[in-house]
């Protein structure tokens, strides 16, 4: 599994941990009234500000131990060619950025769809916070449907045009 | 609609030939990373058109000498 993978994966669950987490706090004794919208809004916020850190802090992590892992791996290398390997490994060239926007289309249609089943649910008279909820929700799937593409791009192969 | 192509590379072949040249140093000079030559090498990838010029121009060689195009038939047609 190639460096751009791995990153992928651990962003895919790093977004499924979280999920887990917010959903253990909206079905727990201390999530806001059924119908305080405010609240709710508030502790999504809350949650979007944690899911930020906490993928900023796992992917630092995850780079040291790439670079500690590679060094491990190279050790019959100098230090000049496996910082070389590492460079090379995280450079983004053309073909990550196909991937890229092959698969945020996919994530960003994930997420359309879940925008409109959100008002679809609100034209049917469903409460605004489960409305909130389906939207929230359809941008983290969307998200981790992002890293599964990219994941089987880069696997797979991808072709220009 | 048109026959369909099937592109394929040398690139293995001339990185024999010009002194076993690593995958590394290949993305270094062309520009690109190590895993776009290996999917390259692995024919799970088509360069853009920028790319493979600078693949060629990094062999030194016309652009023709690393790429190759196969018409398939199209049973279809």
């Amino acid at each position: 599994m190639s460096y751009k993978s791995k990153r992928n994966l651990i962003s895919m669950v790093v977004g499924v941990l979280l999920i887990i987490a917010y959903t253990i706090y909206a079905f727990g004794k201390a999530s806001p009234a059924p119908d305080d919208l405010k609240t709710w809004a508030v502790a999504l916020l809350i949650f979007i500000g944690i899911s930020v850190v906490v993928t900023i802090v796992i992917h630092i992590l995850f780079h040291i131990g790439l670079a500690v892992g590679m060094a491990v791996k190279e050790k019959e290398n100098d230090d000049k060619k496996v910082e070389r390997i590492i460079e090379s490994s995280m450079y983004e060239d053309e073909r990550d950025k196909l991937i890229n926007l092959k698969s945020s289309h996919i994530g960003s249609a994930c997420a359309g769809v879940g925008f409109v089943a959100g008002l679809i649910a609100l034209a049917l008279g469903i409460s605004a916070v489960v409305v909130l909820h389906i939207i929230a929700g359809a941008f983290a799937v969307g998200s981790i449907i992002e890293g599964c593409v990219g994941i089987y791009l880069d696997e797979r192969g991808v072709r220009n045009g | 609609m048109g026959k369909k192509l099937t592109i394929t590379n040398k690139i293995r072949t001339l990185r024999f030939f010009a002194n076993e040249m690593t995958q590394l140093e290949l993305a270094e000079k062309a520009g690109a990373s190590r895993q776009t030559i290996m999917a390259l090498e692995a024919g799970k990838y088509t360069p853009s058109l920028e790319l493979a010029f600078r693949i060629a121009d990094v062999f030194n060689v016309p652009i023709g000498e690393v790429f190759e195009c196969i018409k398939e038939e199209n049973n279809n047609d």
